[in-house]
Order: structure tokens, then C-alpha cells, then sequence
């Protein structure tokens, strides 16, 4: 029976040699080494050997086995190896054409603005763009007769004037919104963020006649201007960075009372004014303009319906462009290609 | 506004131990802010910008009284040396001249305070030097002494002045009226100006107009090297017809800028004062008339009341009793009553106007206080509840935003105004879109009732750009509704110049991301789309909106290359129908059977039609998916199986015969 193991053995080293290809392996695997496999035939056979050989036998059986299940696994890997040699991709050049896509960049600026402010408790409103003189400026402590609401500052829509509320205008403001969600909410607390589009009658490299605006209002018993002074510094933190430091200066605006200019510290020379001794060359001494603030006036809480003697507010309306740009340095020289539709533009966001 | 104003000229007034630079930090802290201090010669340069409330500002004086509020906040000296709003009175002026003038003013709401004295034998030549250079370092251009004194006096007191020559005063008379429409006068620019009518005009009583007030003078009556004598006019203008004069004549004078904020009445006399004074030594002239002061409601004094409580619960920190005195002296308010928390101050008279309620004076304490000086705190918590389809608007809205961004299109974001172009090439009706009365631009005169137009733009504009071009916009439109707002309406709508199964595909995709399944789409009736490549979906029995390829014509006429593709929906019922997630299904472990069948003219059949009889025809039917589209064949691929057990290949061909019938049939 040696005979019948030598052959086997013979013939699979024959065999194996001829094998080019991973399937081919697969094949002669199950012909030698499985369950009805050549050498299980031999290990049947072994009650046609005699009793005193059987042991060495089996021990033959066994060595064969081992052999085979090695040569194959070697070969295996011989064949993987050569199979990686031949394969060759240049992982430099360009993979499957995908579409992309994009989304506005004041898109992200503004979902960017109102996740921040969600935070610590405004809730996002939305009110007309189309608005009456009444909520864009008299609401607003801005009377008749006020510049804000010449021809010059302001659009207005060919339309029949209301008794009430006066001609109708493209609101220059998110402001308008401030005592409609006074009369919305009634009694505060209110806490609101509102971001629109506004519109202006100025059409040059740095003014689109539609841009947009977010307005923060917070109403409510004893808030005063540490409230307005913190809520800045932690959006300007959260915004722009750990490292910002933000300052308020006086500057005037009808509806509110005291008013202020928010100024942010330049991120180059970090409020200092100058690097190395050489003047800043991003902003003016230091810090750079973010937009207006200011406690509400008196006169808009009562116009809102919002008892003045109990409770306060601070309000802020500030350019999502300005504040978006300012945090990106995305040096765009010219305010018009935001609206232009140009695919050069829109497909960099 | 921003005025130029130098160090030098500044300490004539002010005596301060504060360099320029601590002048400049401090100020735009506390006041006013000084965008640059720039060092020229021995002396520097501010460049400083004046909020339209606070004009008295707008001068040395103004910048000098700053100082003296601010300043002594951070440790720095400044007191007044001299204060010419107290020096410079009438009384300084020699009594003597004739009425040489007739003077009529038609209204008294065109002018509130009238000035102005007659200087004879005077003698035109170059300004004095100091005048000269600080005139040049403030942007100013010298002329001769009498022009130079007059921008002097504006720059020093804030009070613009004008200088009439007195012999081209033709009868001796100046009526001050209000113009008429089309009337027209010279300026010293030389500029003929016809005017809008309702502009504060002076006519010699002949009909001939002298002054353009507040703005610029008249060419016919200025000062020449040969003048004389002269009328110095010193006036306070009604500064909303200077403002509207201003901008409608485009004449947008140094001198408008100042009359359009509304100035104090006082101030002109110190202004007429100093000015004589400034003519006499410099011009060498000779008080030739009486004073003319026309008058008629004296300023008086203003008082505002103030808690102590109402102060620190605005401001949020308690201020001392003492550091509150001290602001308030600083500030020039005087201080007439102070009782337990209650306190009393009179207004001066160049605050009169910006000064009106108790939270002015809690602005004019917390600034010189020091807004840097106060903690930041975080408002108390409190929550506020968003109305639920506000917080669905956004939600919503940024995940259809994400979702065809992630598909491949970009978002567009365009102007909310149209040209009437745009409306005429589409053939829709302008008067059906609300109009701006006062637009800069034809380009944006018209408000959109569709976001169509806009994406056609987009596309046209960016054709040989890309060849595959796809867009989207989520915007509101503007429907107008008599005696009332317009109904603000958001659509999303969708242009791709690719092919219209592209555009299916799309609209399918979003439906499915929005778990929107029980749709079914009809017949469109869009007037801008083929009407025989378009459909409207209707979802719950409401129109969506409708999607289709743009009518040829309207293609031709905005000379587009491709066709475009085009879908507009309302957003509200993409909101509306929306579902986070969709009902859970079980897993089906039986076996699927495809198969797939094209068909030669399913066209005579709308595949909508088909599908709903396959279902009803087979029970085994579970999907049946578009394999492609050639020519007039559709290949289509069918999946069968059963919920309760396998089935078999005959069974699946048993059913796919059926559906032979139905097309036949």
C-alpha cells in the first residue's frame, strides 16, 4: 500500500506544479484533502492492510496529508503574492466623477449663526420682508421725516398707503421684526433670533441692494448691558474663536438707548494695532467693526405692548455677510458676485 | 459723518497731559470714534467719526468738551482753558450799524434762528498763516481770508456760515422762501441746479435767487478779490428740507452735512461773535450794519429726571454717588436736585436735541463710566417656545438644502427683484408682480412670483461655463394682495439643463428622503412648460407643484442653448407632508424572482397607468424598477416573490404574461 502513497504523492506534486490561477487551487484542494477527497480513499482502505502495518500506515497517511495541506497553503500564498505583483494603480489619478454640489455660503453662515444663539436659548423666527412703514420705522422710534426712511435709504412698493401703517416698503431691516415678536410672544421672556433678507437702495462693489441681516432680541426683567456685553463675547468666542475678545463703543440708533458700536480684536495683530512695529494692514487699531447694539428704547417696548417700567432688553442687527467674511477671510472684493449665480463661484462651498 | 481735526488746534482750547494716541484710544472708548491720528510736521491729525445725533461733536469745541467728559475716566488731565460758547456773546459786538436790509422770512418752519451783520472796507488776500495750514491738514483748501475764516469757524464751533458779497445784493432785500419746482440757480460751483421746489431759498425780491441755504451759495452774490463789503449769515436751517434738498440736488455739501442734523440755536451766536471778530482782525473789516438776530422761540432750559434704580438696573453694576456727580459736571449737565435716589439735570443747550428721555442721560453716564469697565454676563435662562412650523421651516428646509447639495446641485441665491425683461420673456404679467417705486435699477424693479425666472438667468449665464448645469433655490416669492401685504410664499424650485429624467430621478429621490410616498402626478398645466412634458404631483390630494421642460419659444427667446428642466414646489407642503422616518416594513425572506420585459410602445399607456393595473393583476408583484428607455421601448424589471413561502421561476412567468396582456390589451 506504500506504493498507493508514493503515487498519490507523485501525482499531486505533478498536479500542483500545473496550477496558475486561485480557482484551480480550490479544485485540487477538495480533490485531495476533502471529505471524499483521494487521501480520505486511502485512510478507507486501511482494513485492507495488515494489522501490523497499519500503523505505519496511517503514519504515512498523516505525513501525506500534512504535506499536501502545506504545499497547497504555500502554494496559495505564492500564487496571492505573484497576483499582487502583476496588479498596478496609479492612486494619483482621479477617482469616479462625483457630483458635489453646493450650498450657498450665507447658508452655511446663517445655520452657522442660529445653531450658536440656539444654545443658550433664542429660537429662530421668521417674519414679512415685505413689511409696513409702520413696523420698519415708527416701531422703531423713527418717525416721520427720519433720513432712515427717505427715498434715498429705503425701497418702497408702488402700493396704496394703509391708514394705519403707512406706504409699504422692502424692509431695511431685520429689526422690523423686533415688536412683531413682542406682540407675538406678549409677555416675556423673549428671546429671538431673526435672519432675513433686507434690502437697500445702494448697488456698488461693496453694497448689494438685497443682503441679509440677524437680529437678536432678549426681553425680559433686570436685563441690562452686562447681559448684551456677555451674549457678544460668547458669540464672538463661539464664532471666531476662544481667543477673540470683543468691546463695545458708544455710537446712535434710534431704537435703542444707550446704543453701541461692537468692535471684535483682529485676528493678526490680536488687538494690539500692530506686528513687529509694522501697522496692522487687516484692521483699524486693533479692532475691527462687527455691527450695531443697544438697550431698547423705551419707545419701542411700548410700541411692542411690553411694560417699559418692568422689563428691559438689548437688541443687536448685524450683517451675516460682514460677520461671515470677517470670520473666513474670504476676501470677496466685490458684494455683488454673492447674488450673481455664477457656477465659478458657487461650486467653491 | 467723519471731520478732520488737528492736536495743535484742539489744545488752543483744551489742557490736557494726554498725548494724541491716548486721545485717540481713550475718545473711542468712551465717545467718539478716532478711525486715525496721523503725525504731520509738529502736529497730528484726527480722523473721527461723528454719529448723526451727537453734530455738536463735529468741531474743536465739540472734540475739546469730549475730552473733558472722557478723559479724566483714565487718569489723564483736560480742562477747558477758555469756553468760547460763554466768551463769545452779542455783548462783545459794538452797537452802531444801520438797517441797511430788508429781511422777510415766508415761514417760520423754514429757519429757526435768522443772524447776520454787514462788515464794510474790506480787504480780500491770503488768510493768515496758522488758519491756512490747519484748514490744509483737515482736508480743507485755502482760498483767501474771508472763504478761509468762514470754514474756520466751522471747523472750531460746528456752525457753518455763509459770506454774501453786500454790493451784489440787488434792492438790498433777501426774502427767505421756499423755491418752486423748476426754479434754478447758480451755485458757486458753478453748477446750474433746478430745483425739486420746497427748497429753503433766498430771493433778492426781484425773483432772482441768491443762496441755495444750508447748501451753497449763489454765484451771483459771492465774494470776488474785489469785494468790499460783506454780510456774514449765520443760520439754523429746518434740517429735513436741507436733507431732502441735499439729496435730491445731489449737492452734498460739508455745509449740508452739518444743517441736516439740526443745530443749536445758541451756537450761533457765538459763531456770528467769533466770526466778526475773526473778520475784523484778519480782514480788517468795520461793523457797517446793526445785528439782525431773528429768533422767535429762545432755547429753553431742558431738565430730565433720573432714579438712581433705573440707572443701575440698565447699566447692571451700582455707580457711587460721588463718580456719579463727577460724570455728570464732566458732562456739562448741571446737577439741580439730587434726593435720595432721585436726581435732577439741566440739559445744555447744544444736548437739546439728543438728549430727551431718562435713558439718554443712562447712555451718557454708562459711557463716560466706561462700557469696558462692566462684566460680562450671560442673560438669566428662560425658555422660550418656537412655534412649530417656524422650527419646521428651518429644519426642514436645511435638510432638503443638504440633501440636493449631496445629490450634486448648487444652490443659488438671487435677488428678490426682477426685471420687467424677465417677466415679458415668459410671458407673464407684470402687473400681477408688485412693483418698486423707487428702484435704482430696471434690473430689480419687480418683486418675483416665481423663482423660475431667476434660475433661467442662471442658467443662460452660465452657459460653456459647465456643460452640466443644475441648480436650486428655496426663496420666498411675493404675491400681492390688494390692501394688504403680499402673501410670502416659499418655493423651492429646481433648473438642470441635463434631461428631464435627471430631473425625475431628482424630484423622486427628494420625495423619498422626505418619506413622501403617497403621491401621484397628473397633468401639468405650468405656462412656462411643454405641456406635453410636464406633470404636477399631487401629494394627499394637494398640487406640490409641477416639473417639466421649458417651452421651446421661451427657450429661443432667452436665447438658451440646451433645454432646461424645471421644477417648482411650495415648500409649505413638502413641510407639511414630511415624516422623519417612514413605517417600518418586515424583512421578506423568501425568495425574489426577476424579471424584465420591454415593452414597444408603452407610451400608448402612461407607465402610471401600467403600474397600478400590475399590481392589481399580480399578487406577487412587490417592485418594479425602469431599467432604461430607448427609442419608444422601455425596459423594465419586475420583482416577484411571496410574503408566506418560495416561489418558482414558472410561477414569476405566469405573472409577466399577464402583464403582456394589459399592454396589448
Amino acid at each position: 500500500m506504500d506504493e498507493a502513497i508514493k503515487k498519490l504523492h507523485h501525482d499531486f506534486i505533478d498536479q500542483l506544479s500545473h496550477i496558475k490561477s486561485l480557482s484551480q487551487i480550490e479544485s485540487i484542494r477538495i480533490d485531495y484533502l476533502g471529505r471524499q477527497g483521494k487521501i480520505n480513499g486511502l485512510f478507507k482502505k486501511i482494513n485492507e492492510v495488515p494489522v501490523n502495518q497499519r500503523k505505519i500506515y496511517g503514519q504515512n497517511l498523516n505525513v501525506l496529508k500534512k504535506d499536501v495541506s502545506r504545499l497547497i497553503e504555500d502554494k496559495l500564498k505564492e500564487l496571492a503574492e505573484s497576483e499582487e505583483k502583476e496588479r498596478y494603480v496609479d492612486t494619483t489619478l482621479p477617482g469616479k466623477k462625483y457630483q458635489k454640489g453646493s450650498l450657498h455660503p450665507l447658508t452655511l453662515a446663517i445655520e452657522e449663526v442660529s445653531s450658536i444663539f440656539e444654545k443658550i436659548g433664542f429660537i429662530r423666527v421668521s417674519y414679512p420682508e415685505v413689511e409696513w412703514e409702520h413696523f420698519s420705522f415708527e416701531a422703531l422710534n423713527m418717525p416721520k421725516g427720519h433720513p432712515a426712511r427717505d427715498d434715498f435709504e429705503t425701497f418702497f412698493i408702488d402700493q396704496a398707503e394703509d391708514d394705519k401703517y403707512g406706504k409699504v416698503v422692502l424692509s431695511p431691516h431685520t429689526s422690523s421684526g423686533q415688536t412683531r415678536e413682542m406682540h407675538r410672544v406678549k409677555t416675556p421672556p423673549i428671546k429671538m433670533i431673526n435672519i432675513a433678507k433686507c434690502y437697500r437702495p445702494n448697488w456698488d462693489v461693496s453694497h448689494a441692494p438685497m443682503f441679509f441681516q440677524f437680529e437678536g432680541l432678549c426681553i425680559d426683567k433686570g436685563i441690562n448691558i452686562t447681559h448684551l456685553k456677555g451674549t457678544i463675547d460668547y458669540f464672538v468666542k463661539e464664532f471666531y474663536g476662544q481667543e477673540r475678545q470683543s468691546r463695545l463703543r458708544p455710537f446712535h440708533f434710534q431704537f435703542t438707548e444707550p446704543s453701541f458700536e461692537v468692535d471684535i480684536s483682529c485676528s493678526l495683530c490680536h488687538g494690539k494695532g500692530e506686528i513687529k512695529k509694522q501697522k496692522c494692514r487687516m484692521c483699524k487699531s486693533g479692532w475691527l467693526e462687527l455691527g450695531g447694539a443697544g438697550m431698547v428704547h423705551p419707545n419701542v417696548l411700548k410700541a411692542g405692548g411690553i411694560d417699559h417700567q418692568e422689563y428691559t432688553g438689548w437688541a443687536f442687527g448685524w450683517g451675516v455677510e460682514r460677520v461671515f467674511m470677517m470670520k473666513e477671510n474670504l476676501n470677496i472684493e466685490d458684494m455683488r458676485i454673492l447674488y450673481s449665480g455664477d457656477i465659478r463661484f458657487l461650486e467653491q462651498f | 459723518m467723519n471731520i478732520k481735526i488737528t492736536y495743535n488746534w484742539l489744545l488752543e482750547y483744551l489742557d490736557t497731559d494726554a498725548n494724541p494716541y491716548d486721545i485717540q484710544k481713550y475718545l473711542s472708548l468712551s465717545g467718539p470714534s478716532v478711525e486715525k491720528v496721523e503725525k504731520v510736521d509738529d502736529d497730528y491729525v484726527f480722523d473721527i467719526e461723528i454719529t448723526s445725533n451727537r453734530i455738536d461733536t463735529a468741531s474743536i469745541i465739540g472734540i475739546a468738551q469730549e475730552c473733558v467728559a472722557i478723559l479724566p475716566q483714565f487718569g489723564k488731565k483736560a480742562e477747558l482753558k477758555f469756553n468760547p460758547l460763554d466768551e463769545y456773546r452779542f455783548s462783545r459786538i459794538p452797537d452802531g450799524g444801520t438797517d441797511c436790509l430788508k429781511v422777510k422770512i415766508t415761514s417760520p418752519k423754514l429757519c429757526s434762528r435768522f443772524t447776520m451783520i454787514v462788515l464794510s472796507d474790506l480787504e480780500i488776500r491770503s488768510a493768515p498763516q496758522f488758519i491756512k495750514e490747519r484748514l490744509v491738514l483737515c482736508g480743507i483748501k485755502s482760498i483767501n481770508n474771508v472763504v478761509d475764516i468762514s470754514n474756520y469757524l466751522m471747523l472750531s464751533l460746528g456752525q457753518p456760515t455763509h459770506i454774501f458779497d453786500f454790493n451784489k445784493i440787488k434792492n438790498l432785500t433777501m426774502i427767505m422762501r421756499e423755491s418752486l419746482k423748476g426754479e434754478k440757480i447758480t451755485t458757486l460751483d458753478e453748477k446750474e441746479i433746478t430745483l425739486p421746489g420746497g427748497d429753503i431759498v433766498i430771493e433778492d425780491g426781484e425773483g432772482k435767487l441768491i443762496d441755495l441755504c444750508g447748501i451753497m451759495g449763489g454765484l451771483n452774490s459771492s465774494i470776488s478779490e474785489k469785494t468790499k463789503n460783506v454780510i456774514l449769515f449765520v443760520q439754523t436751517y429746518n434740517k429735513q428740507l436741507i436733507r431732502k434738498t441735499s439729496m435730491t440736488t445731489g449737492q452734498r455739501t460739508v455745509a449740508a452735512t452739518y444743517f441736516e442734523k439740526g443745530l443749536d440755536e445758541e451756537r450761533v451766536e457765538t459763531t456770528l461773535t467769533y466770526g466778526v471778530e475773526l473778520l475784523k482782525q484778519y480782514a480788517g473789516g468795520k461793523i457797517a450794519s446793526k445785528l439782525y438776530d431773528i429768533y422767535p422761540h429762545p432755547y429753553k432750559q431742558k431738565r430730565i429726571s433720573l432714579k438712581t434704580d433705573d440707572l443701575n438696573r440698565l447699566i447692571g453694576v451700582d455707580i457711587k454717588k460721588e463718580i456719579l456727580e463727577k460724570i455728570i459736571s464732566r458732562l456739562n449737565f448741571e446737577l439741580t436736585s439730587f434726593k435720595g435716589n432721585s436726581m435732577t439735570v439741566t440739559v445744555p443747550s447744544y444736548r437739546q436735541y439728543d438728549i430727551n428721555i431718562k435713558e439718554d442721560l443712562v447712555e451718557e453716564i454708562a459711557r463716560i463710566y466706561g462700557y469696558h469697565n462692566l462684566p460680562n454676563n450671560l442673560p438669566p435662562p428662560a425658555y422660550v417656545k418656537q412655534p412649530k412650523e417656524m422650527e419646521n421651516l428651518f429644519k426642514i428646509q436645511s435638510k432638503i438644502k443638504y440633501f440636493l447639495k449631496h445629490a450634486g446641485l448648487n444652490e443659488s441665491t438671487n435677488y428678490s427683484m426682477i426685471s420687467m425683461e424677465m417677466i415679458e420673456s415668459l410671458d407673464l404679467k407684470v402687473t400681477d408682480h408688485l412693483k418698486l417705486s423707487n428702484s435704482i435699477s430696471s434690473d430689480i424693479e419687480y418683486l418675483r412670483t416665481s423663482l423660475i425666472p431667476s434660475l433661467i438667468r442662471n442658467i443662460k449665464s452660465n452657459e460653456g461655463k459647465r456643460d452640466a448645469l443644475r441648480f436650486f433655490e428655496i426663496a420666498k416669492v411675493y404675491l400681492p394682495k390688494k390692501l394688504s401685504l403680499p402673501g410670502e410664499k416659499y418655493k423651492l424650485a429646481i433648473a438642470i439643463n441635463t434631461e428631464f429624467g435627471d430631473l425625475k430621478g431628482l424630484i423622486e429621490i427628494l420625495l423619498a428622503e422626505l418619506n413622501i410616498d403617497n403621491y401621484e402626478i397628473k397633468k401639468g398645466k405650468n405656462s412656462l412648460m411643454n405641456p406635453s412634458v410636464q406633470g404636477e404631483i399631487y401629494v394627499n390630494g394637494e398640487s406640490l407643484g409641477s416639473f417639466g421642460v421649458l417651452k421651446s419659444k421661451y427657450r429661443i427667446k432667452n436665447q438658451l442653448e440646451n433645454d432646461v428642466y424645471l421644477a417648482e414646489f411650495d415648500l409649505d407642503i413638502l413641510i407639511k407632508n414630511y415624516r422623519l422616518v417612514a413605517p417600518y416594513k418586515p424583512i421578506n425572506p423568501f425568495a425574489v424572482i426577476k424579471l424584465d420585459l420591454t415593452f414597444a410602445t408603452i407610451n400608448k399607456m402612461p407607465f402610471a397607468v401600467f403600474r397600478q393595473k400590475a399590481f392589481k393583476t399580480s399578487k406577487l408583484l412587490q417592485k418594479i424598477e425602469l431599467i432604461g428607455i430607448y427609442e419608444n421601448k422601455v425596459s423594465l424589471r419586475f420583482f416577484f416573490s411571496s410574503t408566506v413561502r418560495n416561489i418558482n421561476q414558472e410561477e414569476a412567468e405566469k405573472e409577466l404574461e399577464k402583464f403582456k396582456a394589459l399592454v396589448l390589451g
